[in-house]
């Protein structure tokens, strides 16, 4: 048994590549020496699924931090997998473009580990996440080959799609060194509106009345406060279309109110404690996993347009017996719940039962990494 | 070779109605929208039930049998081709709607179900489904998710994959495995994203969710014309670098504008280019969007602005831009269409490009596509009577292609790779690319059942160990390099 995480990423043999090149090298060498090797990006998400078996290498993508390519009237970039977020962000800012994502720690967060953990925000409500905004993947295989998918035209079907293969896979595939996005436009203007005080019943019935009087927010939080949910909807867009929807929206509900600060309340939810959860269930059974998650006594963001969403705060002593009936009734009804982070030795599986698809899963493992060398153990159903 | 013994256990499994073997009814299935390629299947079987394309499946693999699924057969790269020996699976009587739940943005559907049908039977509700090829009102949501089709509007909606939450898929092995759902990011990989464009290799769907998207507001069309493509295509750079994102933004060429009057009697002008161009969304939002556009267009050199006067003159004009492919069977006997992609950036350069080549070549080449993307169809006009220009358009086709690859593209945005431009990968992927593509279809179906002979230039078998690094064909020839 691994007793941290960190110190065993810490303890393995440490290769930063400065190319692509050299992480194929690096790859090979490994693979020669049959030697079980971890990634690590900004290490945001290190701790998120189970403790590989073995680590005896880490390759970090940190010194991979080139922008390759970017032609704004394409509006396509082609990024090293270490770049981060942020730095992308202020590459595109300067044509007024972004990518559309926005997990938490932009400053810290790599794109290569963005793309492996399939991370998102708010956003993803209306741009779909990572899976929906690459274009293009280069991934470093088990055995040092490297392989591109896609390529740098967003509409384009010529082959399998690797990219969303590689999106969520946590390092278990190969290392993620590149990859290829779509950008849009920066947004003129951007309002956000709450209404406080919400049930969970009446999240869902403003997300249906939003729905049916046709108002399109690209995001739509809702806190988890004592005093019920706080729902936050935000509009981005031109000036004069953001204004109609925000006029719109209070003509619905009287008591919206012009928000400030919900977003980084929200961050708070995604980054901080000890115990952190991702549920995801249909949209309108949020009363039910409300009432599911409220023993827990976490902190608590949901994507009411989504159907997922994050805990987090302390872990009791009752915390694994309430997550596992809770995890049980989200499954029944075709949903998850993932721990991303828990104290060290907390007795709880973080993934779950592996879903029906799990034999494909199984063998798209053994396929790309037949010695079962990169993050073994750490996936889903010890993959 | 096909037994007598599996075609009595393939209409035991389907029954004797859905179980073809007279040849004159064969030779419906010989070809897909691609004519130019055809092979008569020695048997088709049109299963109605999940159950039956499982045992389908499983008396096929007994008897080693190669499987082709199908939907409406209006592919157009020959994905539906059926290959010597198979047993082409028609899904068409697959077409219930199982499931629909609009509170929660989706519908659960059979394979054989029409495109268009999805959003007419949502209509009523306020909702619908947004990938629309321009074949919507044949094609099937199977063949959709084979191809991962896409249509003039996948510009601000994304492609079919975006639109595919989970799908009910029978394996090479006949197992039944659902992937993924209605809820969304089912832990593990995203195997639904990996089915969806894999052009039937890899299993035969016969169930698909689908994310419905609630009508937006309001829609704004315009038409514009231009005295050339290269103002035309300066108009969509310009409106797409002013930071909108239209729904749809299409051009027509002088030769594809001729051909759709004469077919639809649409009222255009003799133009060197035309735009149609929709954006969506909030009303306000729309106005405000829907002006600049035009203003942007008429500062580009657009001559006309047409806005349509009702919602019956905008369908007749998308009627008119969807309707271009047949449209071009009225002036000349044959055609043949491309699918090739490019940055956007390059459009007007592409396009000299592709008219040198028909020049070149003394063939018309009528360009009709989805200009947002780079997604370009030239139709490159022939006539087979004429010996050798059935050959020559090929080759011209090709030609188009490899300019496409050269200028940063793809070869295919929608129509998949199918038998037609298989032996083109190789120009865009390397060995090792397509390799690591294998390792994917060989977790499905490693025994390479599933429809064989298409997306890759040569079979590859499973099981064997990855070879060294070779390096990719741009990169060899010095216009790409690595890391």
């Amino acid at each position: 048994m691994i007793p941290s995480l960190i110190s065993a990423f810490e303890a393995a043999e440490q290769h930063e590549p400065e190319s692509v090149a050299e992480a194929a090298r690096t790859m090979q060498e490994l693979a020669r020496g049959g030697r079980c090797v971890a990634f690590a990006g900004g290490e945001t998400e290190l701790e998120l699924g189970g403790r590989p078996a073995r680590i005896d290498a880490v390759a970090r993508t940190r010194r991979l931090r080139r922008i390759l390519e970017y032609q704004p009237a394409d509006m396509v970039m082609v990024v090293e997998a270490g770049v981060t977020l942020a730095e992308m962000q202020a590459a595109a800012r300067e044509h007024r473009q972004r990518l559309a994502l926005d997990p938490p720690w932009p400053d810290r967060a790599t794109i290569g580990g963005i793309v492996a953990t399939g991370a998102f925000g708010p956003r993803r409500a209306r741009y779909g996440g990572v899976r929906d905004l690459i274009i293009g993947v280069e991934l470093v295989r088990a055995d040092g080959a490297v392989a591109h998918g896609g390529g740098k035209v967003v509409k384009n079907v010529a082959g399998f799609d690797l990219p969303k293969l590689a999106c969520g896979s946590l390092g278990t595939l190969g290392l993620i060194a590149g990859a290829t996005f779509r950008l849009h436009p920066l947004p003129e203007a951007s309002e956000t509106v709450v209404l406080r005080g919400l049930s969970a019943a009446e999240v869902v019935a403003a997300v249906a009345r939003l729905r049916a009087a046709q108002l399109e927010p690209v995001a739509a939080i809702a806190l988890r406060a004592p005093s019920g949910y706080d729902l936050a909807i935000c509009f981005e867009g031109f000036g004069k279309g953001v204004e109609q929807q925000v006029t719109k929206l209070r003509q619905l509900a009287p008591s919206a109110r012009a928000a400030s600060d919900e977003w980084p309340r929200h961050d708070l939810v995604r980054v901080g404690g000890p115990l952190r959860i991702k549920v995801a269930a249909l949209p309108t059974q949020l009363p039910d996993l409300d009432q599911l998650l409220a023993p827990l006594g976490l902190r608590f963001a949901w994507y009411p347009t989504l159907g997922l969403g994050f805990a987090a705060g302390a872990a009791g002593e009752e915390a694994p017996a309430l997550l596992a009936d809770a995890r049980a009734e989200l499954v029944r009804r075709g949903g998850s719940l993932i721990v991303q982070t828990a104290p060290a030795d907390f007795p709880f599986e973080p993934w779950g039962p592996p879903p029906a698809s799990f034999p494909i899963m199984q063998r798209l493992k053994q396929n790309f990494d037949p010695d079962h060398r990169l993050n073994p153990g750490r996936f889903v159903g010890g993959l | 070779m096909l037994s007598q013994a599996a075609i009595r256990a393939l209409r035991q499994a389907v029954g004797e109605r859905n179980c073809i073997t007279e040849p004159e009814q064969l030779r419906t299935y010989e070809c897909d929208g691609l004519t130019s390629f055809r092979l008569t299947p020695p048997v088709v079987v049109l299963p109605g039930t999940t159950a039956e394309v499982v045992q389908v499946v499983k008396i096929a693999r007994e008897h080693g049998l190669p499987l082709v699924p199908r939907g409406s057969g209006t592919g157009l790269s020959g994905g539906a081709l059926p290959v010597p020996g198979c047993v082409l699976v028609g899904l068409a009587r697959m077409k219930r709607i199982l499931e629909i739940d609009l509170p929660n943005g989706w519908m659960r559907v059979e394979p054989g179900v029409i495109n268009l049908e999805v959003s007419r039977r949502l209509a009523p509700e306020g909702y619908y489904y947004a990938p629309d090829p321009s074949s919507q009102s044949v094609c099937s949501i199977g063949g959709n998710v084979a191809e991962n089709s896409g249509g003039a509007h996948c510009l601000k909606y994304g492609f079919t994959v975006n639109h595919v939450l989970g799908a009910r898929v029978v394996l090479a092995d006949g197992s039944v495995v659902d992937l993924g759902g209605p809820v969304l990011d089912t832990p593990g990989y995203d195997v639904t994203g990996a089915l969806v464009g894999s052009e039937g290799t890899l299993g035969i769907v016969t169930e698909v969710v689908l994310r419905v998207l609630r009508k937006p507001e309001a829609t704004r069309t315009f038409f514009a014309t231009f005295p050339s493509t290269d103002e035309a295509g300066n108009a969509v750079s310009r409106i797409i670098a002013a930071g909108i994102v239209p729904a749809a933004i299409e051009m027509m060429d002088r030769l594809a504008i001729v051909a759709i009057k004469a077919a639809t009697g649409v009222d255009w002008p003799d133009v060197g280019a035309a735009l149609l161009m929709d954006v969506d969304g909030p009303l306000a939002e729309v106005e405000h969007t829907a002006q600049q556009a035009v203003r942007i267009a008429r500062e580009a050199g657009a001559m006309l602005v047409r806005v349509p006067k009702d919602e019956a003159e905008r369908q007749t004009m998308w009627k008119g831009r969807k309707s271009a492919f047949a449209a071009v069977g009225r002036i000349s006997p044959n055609y043949m269409v491309q699918d090739g992609v490019i940055p956007r950036s390059v459009i007007a350069r592409v396009l000299r490009e592709i008219e040198e080549l028909g020049a070149r070549a003394g063939l018309r080449i009528a360009n009709v596509f989805h200009a947002g993307d780079g997604n370009l169809h030239p139709l490159v006009l022939y006539d087979a009577r004429i010996h050798g220009q059935e050959e020559l358009a090929e080759k011209v086709g090709g030609e188009i292609l490899r300019a496409c690859i050269r200028a940063g593209g793809s070869i295919t945005g929608e129509h998949g790779v199918g038998a037609d431009k298989a032996p083109y990968m190789g120009e865009l992927f390397s060995e090792d690319d397509l390799a690591t593509m294998a390792l994917l279809r060989c977790s499905f179906d490693p025994e390479g059942l599933m429809n064989p002979g298409k997306v890759f230039p040569t079979p590859r078998l499973c099981g064997d160990r990855p070879g060294k690094y070779t390096p990719h064909p741009l990169e060899a020839s010095g216009e790409a390099g690595r890391g």
